[in-house]
């Protein structure tokens, strides 16, 4: 057992990491071409989706297959509040975050009821049928084409001091704090009475309600906080260039799901290393069916193969993710 | 031809597949405490083989029943070779936890989804293509007037009317039958009275791996084959399943014809891009109104 730390130190120990992070991609960024920059900039928009998972499955037991629905609905209202409104980039973020955990709150409304297959099923079909509201409403949403939007140049104040910065950088160091302070938000939430409130939920929903814990209460405020995370990753997704239906499909929300799996559910870590996985295997294949001269009509659909293998696998051999045999090997060797 | 007369008749034939895919989710659900959603990947997979057949020169019904039998055998290994194992290892620390016993099973069915339709991209190339129907699609015709129904219509109905007269029987008049019932019901107490649990609840899966690959092969003359062709399929058959009460058969098919009329009423006086969204607003609804389904009984939650 653990013991029960004081809020004081986690502060400082979350702000730390969440720090050497930033960092960490900082200085991971300048060894890349721009290319693996951009990779690298999904990341860490990616991560804060992968991030809401291990919230919503992981601390709390709630499964969700339709983060990427929530993902399109921060993207849609950011992108229409720059389009149409005319707001700041960031504003329009920030907002996207409130927009989408209120929708969330709603979501949390009719969650509360649900429980296991039906929550996972309701949100499939969710994932399906939001996008498709952008293509019914037409002239509101445009439809099928999307809206155009991108983060647009960096401000000058920016490369005078560090020279000349290109679109890549740029796109990495306007997500970078955003990942830095959701994993601060994260870390945080976990490890303080509101997480533990949510594990016991999880682990056994009778012992949590004799306990004097509100079960249904407990569960929206998860949603609402998980949907404000995937809001705010999609808000940043949808501004590498196009917000459109396209851009937020059902496979994107199991990818997330498989991501945060293979990582390990109930670790933050885990949830690093699952994005970093999902975002460079199928690079990492390509350039092996490249050297192998496997046909591309094959080709294409290694990764998926690859991905959907590693999900299996983990299910079946090592529940607990990456994360899960790691602490595993480390306890073998105390002993 | 009235608009109704239309809409009713094509909500009849496509309720009629979407009654077998929620029976398919529902015989899993209720012997093994799972939702398959590979359930239709693996139907896709199966048409994907009779589609291979027929290319090489086999009847057509030839294909259909080896179609059918694969989707047994296929259903048959997913429980033996994942879901057994994964839901008897009793001590993992994960599966201790209450929520997770159900995710597991739901994430690990998502894989086999992804790894089909993966596989299904590699053997078969991911383009459409077609698939024959042994009855031509033509309207059917009294006198001068043509029905708004199609001789392909009538076949699928046909078949499925005589898949659940046959799952009646087997469910009411069979020893197997009645012991998957009772595993069903009370499998602590089945176990006790002799009847092997395990093989019941495999025979589920293998029941469950037909009733999905026969709506495959009923679904795809319309469609076409691909690997995702089937997806949307999947989740009509999900709210249908819900819609109609998870642990029970017959409402999982009551279910499917409703959701058969609700899409083809709203194709027909509304428009084809309001489906997806009449699908969430009717599955909301019916949880709202009644989350335990029309002919479902309430779960209780032992401590």
């Amino acid at each position: 057992m653990s013991k029960v730390k004081t809020h004081k130190v986690i502060g400082l120990r979350s702000t730390l990491l969440s720090l050497v992070l930033f960092l960490f991609f900082i200085l991971l960024s300048n060894q890349f071409e721009p290319y693996n920059q951009s990779q690298l900039a999904n990341i860490a928009m990616l991560l804060i989706a992968v991030l809401s998972i291990t919230l919503l499955t992981g601390a709390s037991g709630q499964i969700s297959l339709g983060q990427g629905a929530i993902m399109a609905v921060g993207g849609y209202s950011s992108a229409l509040l720059v389009t149409r409104l005319g707001l700041s980039m960031w504003l329009a973020f920030i907002l996207a975050i409130f927009v989408s955990a209120l929708f969330g709150l709603f979501l949390g409304l009719a969650a509360a009821r649900l429980s296991g297959p039906y929550l996972a099923g309701t949100t499939l079909v969710m994932a399906l049928a939001i996008p498709s509201i952008a293509v019914r409403f037409e002239t509101f949403f445009s439809g099928d084409v999307g809206l155009s939007v991108d983060y647009g140049m960096p401000p000058e104040w920016l490369t005078k001091l560090i020279g000349e910065v290109s679109i890549e950088e740029w796109s990495l160091y306007v997500v970078l704090p955003f990942t830095a302070v959701a994993l601060f938000a994260v870390l945080n939430l976990s490890n303080t009475r509101i997480g533990r409130t949510w594990r016991a939920v999880r682990d056994n929903e009778v012992a949590a309600s004799l306990a004097g814990i509100n079960i249904g209460r407990t569960k929206v405020i998860v949603f609402v906080c998980a949907s404000g995370l995937a809001g705010l990753a999609g808000a940043l997704y949808g501004f590498r260039g196009l917000v459109a239906p396209s851009v937020y499909p059902t496979d994107l929300s199991l990818t997330l799901l498989t991501a945060a799996v293979i990582g390990g559910l109930r670790s933050i870590g885990g949830a690093i290393f699952g994005t970093f996985v999902i975002v460079f295997l199928p690079d990492l294949i390509e350039k092996v069916t490249n050297n192998l001269a496997i046909p591309e009509t094959v080709g294409i659909y290694l990764p998926a193969l690859a991905i959907g293998l590693l999900l299996l696998l983990t299910v079946i051999l090592n529940p607990r993710g990456a994360a899960g045999a790691l602490e595993h090997l480390r306890h073998k060797k105390k002993h | 031809m009235t608009p109704f007369l239309t809409a009713f008749f094509s909500g009849t034939a496509q309720g009629a597949i979407y009654a077998l895919v929620s029976l398919g989710l529902v015989l899993v659900w209720r012997s093994a405490g799972v939702v398959n959603f590979a359930q239709m990947g693996q139907a896709m997979f199966t048409t994907y083989i009779a589609s291979q057949l027929i290319q090489n020169n086999y009847s057509y019904w030839s294909a259909f029943l080896i179609a059918l039998i694969s989707g047994a055998a296929l259903g048959a290994l997913v429980d033996l070779g994942l879901m057994r194992p994964l839901t008897s290892r009793k001590n993992s620390q994960l599966l201790n936890s209450q929520s997770m016993r159900t995710t597991i099973p739901v994430i690990a069915s998502l894989g086999i989804l992804g790894v089909l339709k993966a596989l299904a991209g590699i053997f078969w190339a991911g383009e459409e293509r077609g698939f024959p129907s042994p009855v031509a699609p033509n309207a059917i015709k009294i006198g001068d007037t043509s029905l708004a129904i199609t001789g392909f219509d009538l076949f699928v109905i046909g078949t499925v009317f005589l898949t659940l007269v046959l799952t009646t029987i087997f469910f009411t008049k069979t020893g197997m039958g009645l012991a998957m019932r009772a595993s069903a019901l009370n499998p602590e107490v089945t176990r006790l009275s002799g009847i092997k649990v395990g093989s019941v609840r495999t025979l589920g899966w293998a029941i469950s791996g037909i009733a999905s690959s026969l709506a495959g092969l009923l679904v795809t003359p319309r469609t076409n084959l691909s690997p995702n062709t089937l997806d949307l399929l999947l989740i009509i058959g999900f709210t249908a399943a819900v819609v109609g009460g998870l642990s029970s058969l017959a409402g999982s098919v009551l279910g499917g014809f409703i959701l058969g009329y609700v899409i083809s009423f709203v194709n027909v006086y509304s428009a084809p891009e309001n489906v997806f969204i009449a699908i969430l607003a009717f599955l909301l609804l019916a949880l709202f109104l009644r989350p335990q389904g029309i002919l479902g009984s309430k779960e209780v939650r032992s401590v």
